[in-house]
């Protein structure tokens, strides 16, 4: 027998108010390890996105006001040498739906030459560059529209746009990317939309937004500053951002489920902490006597306090992993697809979620505890004896 | 009889409550001789329970001086009591105060956790402490499946795992029958002649009194009489 | 004969640690729900709000909302020949309002301006406060020949330099100042995110030749039905849907935002179960001896049951008020503002999150149920408690 079978044994003791604190400890923690795996997500994908040093080139009133396509060369001019920018795509909204379907995907028309370049982190293989190149109609699917309209590469699929005139174009997909970070785009070449609307005789070649491949982040601060100085008092007055910061006011409109998701996370981390600290204080109130004796027959105070945070940490333990450990499992398997935020195609619970949520709980083991232990430590053997009688 | 086992010199023993001060113990002198079986009786509120307190190094005197063994209690830190009590004496409750999650021997083997023991020699001095108590098959029977009377034997086993000197007794028979009594009180006598410990008991029950050799009695935290008596020669012959 | 409510009361306060913590435990539940139940429902019924079962709102076929519709003025026209529509009195001119729509990015408030908003911008002409019944001006409208917009309430709440007097840049190239002269509402409807002017100046000034939407009144009675068959059919093919469907439509994405919602407060509701639960199990265990004297004494199980579940309800109603107000003071101090896209138009709604009456008798009545699951089976051990046993018990 060791002190560790003496605290598995305590837990034993009153099972069904170890179960209940469990349950009552696992279920927010369940909250917790999805709410925090998709701030996680967010902030990874907000990392990836400052690494690609890229900059957006839109309308200083808004995203729908178009910029003429000419821009990108002016963009280009402030950097003939290279040295700061490595390349320019203009990118138009196409809001393109698969026919009968409601929900218009993120489908962009990128410039064909400079795409690879600007999104380098799609992992495009020269055999992909050669065939993007080579054949007007191609497409790169993300992995989200991929799956939910189950599209092959290969596969030929046509888009009608939500925009005027309202085009319906045929693409052949080339490539679904599996970049976490763009799971929810449709690229496709903007030769090819810009000669369709010819065709209709729809107003000429024009931009929703220009992003900018820059060299370093000194490179981007100041081509955002040359280009807004550039385009000031002239129609295209352009407003140029860094990707995070134009995610942000997306972020902001769409409910802004990352910022619940933290104060959600909070509330929970607090509910847990009065959840295991409630157990512990009664467990503690009941034996209090018991701890007495352990006093008595010489166990020091310090030893009496670790036991009682043991117990409290190990109760923590066991709640979190199962809150932790079926809800990782069932995303694993049954990963929420309909959910679809920004970027985010998926709910899975992230390996670094995991080891916050643990962290978390015995932490708040840790806290739970303290109160109880320090009682425990303090504790009058004496007077705590003579309550018997 | 030996040179005095725990020896009490002016003893006093105040508590404070709504800084009202109640005095437990009045200017106690007390020599207690190694290998006595000693009675504690008074009243409630006499101060016995405190007397066992004191010299079990669970309370500090408000003054006067606490000997037992080589050690002077009231000199300790409450650390070194700690420590002291894990090798120097037993306790035995009148609620037995058993781990009732644990099994008897796990609850004997209790103490000895605080020991650098080998897990086998831990087992060894289970074994034989419940032998003496006469429980080694009862074992792993859990505090809820044994009497009263076996819970109290556990108990001792408890007590004397650690091979204290001292024993110290809170009542040992105050919730037990009379006939489950005498058993616990012969065991007592046992532990008394066999093994030559020192014991200290308190009680309200002038049958359980008879077992000692020396009957203290307490009252408003003096000590009223001191009676020395020879213990009962049947006390060894049997101890179920 | 029941016990006396002081007796629960007290009981309650005797436990006041685990008491304490399971009200904490509570409040937190009843905050989050309130919060986000004031969430959904707020961005909900400003969308509900705006049905006008005489109103029909005319896209062009393909268009998923009226910031992707254009509708050239020969396909306006047709619209005329629809004989069901309501008519101005006096000069019988069709009360058809011919509208566009465009964005203008303003600074959030709630965020001191970090963040920018996509905040509609609807050219209108007269007839569109004939047609839009519940807008009310409130101070001046634009003047028609002036470059003066008006602004609806909730933008100008939530959103930055919409003040009277103030100045904002519309336009294609964004270089025609507008001044703000008077706001409107719109009974709470969507309508009062947006800034409206007059329509032919800011067509002039975005440099567009057709129209956005087109939304008309129709005649007290007229069935809409027929109307829509006819917009959609081959005379005119546009696209007409009633208010409230077009409306509705753009509330879907905020079903993923309800469904959240549902399972995090069902979820945190059930934590809430299990852990007074957890402290009414302690409490009945803690009194079985007390239990037992009330048994003696003649008080029936049933009376006991009732005792232990009103003691988890009055402990949960605590908890809900202390949740309320949790919430309430959240909402004061970190703000109430929020504003979100619709399902497909590019222009950020804005809406606060009000704790209603309705709200908040949801969650206390949620939050009794919750406190009456937890103590059910503690009560009901309590209730069955041996009175012959829990005496002799030590």
């Amino acid at each position: 027998m060791t002190i560790t079978y003496v605290l598995m044994q305590n837990l034993r003791r009153n099972r069904l108010r170890t179960a209940l604190t469990a349950i009552a400890f696992a279920l927010p923690m369940a909250v917790f390890v999805s709410a925090i795996s998709f701030v996680a997500m967010f902030v990874r994908i907000a990392q990836a996105n400052e690494k690609e040093l890229r900059l957006g080139v839109h309308h200083r009133t808004t995203l729908t006001n178009y910029l003429p396509d000419g821009l990108r060369r002016k963009i280009e001019g402030l950097d003939p040498q290279r040295t700061r920018l490595s390349a320019v795509c203009g990118m138009r909204w196409f809001g393109g739906r698969v026919p009968e379907t409601p929900n218009a995907l993120t489908s962009l028309a990128a410039d064909a030459d400079t795409f690879p370049i600007v999104y380098s982190e799609l992992d495009l293989t020269p055999e992909d560059t050669a065939l993007w190149q080579r054949d007007k109609r191609a497409a790169i699917v993300g992995m989200g529209p991929a799956e939910t309209y189950h599209w092959k590469v290969g596969q030929r699929v046509v888009l009608e746009s939500t925009v005027p005139p309202y085009l319906s174009l045929d693409f052949n997909i080339i490539k679904i990317s599996d970049n976490e970070m763009r799971t929810n785009f449709f690229y496709f070449r903007r030769d090819y939309l810009e000669d369709s609307l010819k065709e209709v005789n729809a107003d000429g070649a024009r931009c929703n937004i220009f992003w900018i491949k820059c060299q370093s982040a000194e490179a981007m601060r100041s081509l955002q500053e040359e280009i807004d100085r550039m385009t000031a008092n002239t129609p295209d007055e352009t407003k140029t951002e860094d990707e995070n910061a134009f995610v942000a006011n997306f972020t902001q409109a769409l409910g802004d489920i990352p910022g619940l998701m933290q104060v959600m996370a909070a509330v929970v981390v607090f509910i847990i902490a009065l959840v295991a600290g409630n157990t512990m204080m009664m467990s503690f109130r009941e034996r209090t006597r018991e701890l007495a004796v352990f006093k008595a027959i010489g166990f020091q105070a310090p030893r009496v306090f670790s036991i009682i945070m043991a117990e409290s940490v190990m109760l923590a333990t066991i709640g979190s992993l199962l809150g932790v450990v079926p809800t990782a499992t069932f995303l694993l398997f049954f990963p929420i697809t309909m959910f679809r935020f920004g970027p985010i195609s998926r709910i899975e619970v992230s390996p670094l979620a995991v080891v916050v949520s643990l962290t978390i709980a015995l932490l708040v083991g840790l806290l739970a505890g303290v109160w109880p232990a320090y009682q425990a430590m303090r504790l009058r053997t004496v007077d705590a004896l003579r309550r018997v009688a | 009889m030996g040179a005095a086992a725990i020896e009490l010199t002016d003893v006093r023993k105040v508590y404070r409550k709504n800084r009202i001060e109640i005095p437990v113990l009045e200017g106690l002198d007390l020599r207690i001789e190694s290998g006595t079986f000693v009675v504690l009786m008074g009243p409630s509120g006499s101060g016995k329970s405190t007397l066992l307190h004191l010299i079990g190094g669970l309370d500090q005197p408000t003054s006067g001086r606490v000997r037992v063994g080589d050690y002077h209690l009231e000199e300790m830190t409450e650390r070194e009591l700690t420590t002291w009590r894990s090798r120097h004496v037993g306790f035995i409750f009148q609620m037995y105060h058993l781990v009732p999650v644990l099994t008897a021997a796990q609850n004997v083997e209790l103490p000895l956790l605080l020991f650098r023991m080998s897990a086998a020699e831990r087992r060894e001095r289970v074994r034989t402490a419940l032998s003496v108590v006469g429980l080694e098959d009862r074992m792993d029977h859990r505090p809820n499946q044994l009497s009263g009377g076996q819970e109290q034997r556990v108990a001792i086993a408890r007590a004397i795992v650690t091979d204290p000197e001292v024993i110290l007794a809170d009542e040992p028979t105050g919730d037990l029958d009379a006939q489950t009594s005498e058993g616990i009180l012969n065991l007592l006598n046992l532990l008394n002649t066999d093994f030559g410990k020192t014991i200290l008991m308190v009680t309200h029950d002038p049958k359980a009194a008879a077992h000692g050799q020396r009957t203290l009695h307490l009252d408003k935290g003096v000590l009223e009489r001191d009676t020395m008596h020879a213990p009962r020669a049947a006390a060894a012959a049997s101890v179920n | 004969m029941a016990l006396p409510f002081s007796y629960h009361w007290r009981n309650l306060l005797v436990r006041k640690t685990t008491t304490g913590l399971n009200i904490l435990v509570v409040a937190a539940v009843v905050g989050v729900f309130c919060w986000l139940i004031g969430f959904a429902g707020a961005l909900h019924s400003s969308l509900a709000t705006a049905s006008d079962s005489r109103k029909l709102i005319v896209l062009k076929s393909g268009a998923t909302s009226e910031s992707n519709s254009a509708i050239r003025t020969d396909e306006y026209n047709k619209l005329n020949q629809i004989a069901e529509v309501e008519r101005l009195p006096g000069s019988g001119a069709p009360l058809i309002s011919p509208e566009m729509i465009v964005q203008v990015q303003l600074p959030r408030v709630r965020d001191q301006g970090t963040t920018r908003a996509n905040v509609g911008v609807r050219g209108v002409t007269e007839t569109a406060l004939q047609v839009h019944r519940n807008i009310k001006v409130l101070g001046r409208s634009f003047a028609p020949g002036a470059q003066e917009v008006i602004a609806g309430v909730s933008a100008a709440k939530q959103f930055g330099g919409l003040e009277i007097g103030e100045t904002i840049h519309l336009g294609y190239a964004s270089d025609r100042p507008y001044r703000i002269v008077g706001y409107f509402s719109a009974a709470g409807g969507p309508l009062e995110s947006e800034i409206w002017g007059y329509l032919p100046s800011l067509m002039n000034a975005y440099n567009r030749a057709m129209y956005s939407s087109a939304s008309m009144l129709l005649q007290p009675g007229a069935a809409a039905e027929p109307v829509i068959t006819q917009i959609n059919g081959p005379a005119i093919q546009l696209k007409a849907q009633t208010e409230a469907q077009y409306w509705s439509e753009q509330a879907k994405n905020i079903r993923i935002y309800l469904n959240i919602t549902y399972v995090l407060v069902a979820i945190m509701s059930l934590a809430a179960i299990f852990s007074i639960a957890n402290t009414m199990f302690s409490s009945v265990a803690g009194r079985t001896r007390e239990i037992a004297m009330l048994r003696t004494i003649g008080f029936s199980g049933v009376q006991i049951l009732t005792g232990f579940l009103l003691e988890a309800v009055m402990l949960s109603l605590l908890g809900a008020v202390m949740g309320c107000l949790g919430c309430a003071a959240w909402l004061a101090t970190v703000g109430r503002t929020k504003d979100m896209f619709g399902a497909t138009t590019f222009t950020s709604l804005a809406f606060e999150i009000q704790l209603t009456p309705m709200i908040i008798l949801a969650a206390l009545g949620c939050v009794a149920l919750v406190g009456a699951v937890g103590a059910l089976f503690p009560a009901w051990r309590a209730a069955r408690v041996q009175v012959v046993t829990a005496l002799r018990e030590a």
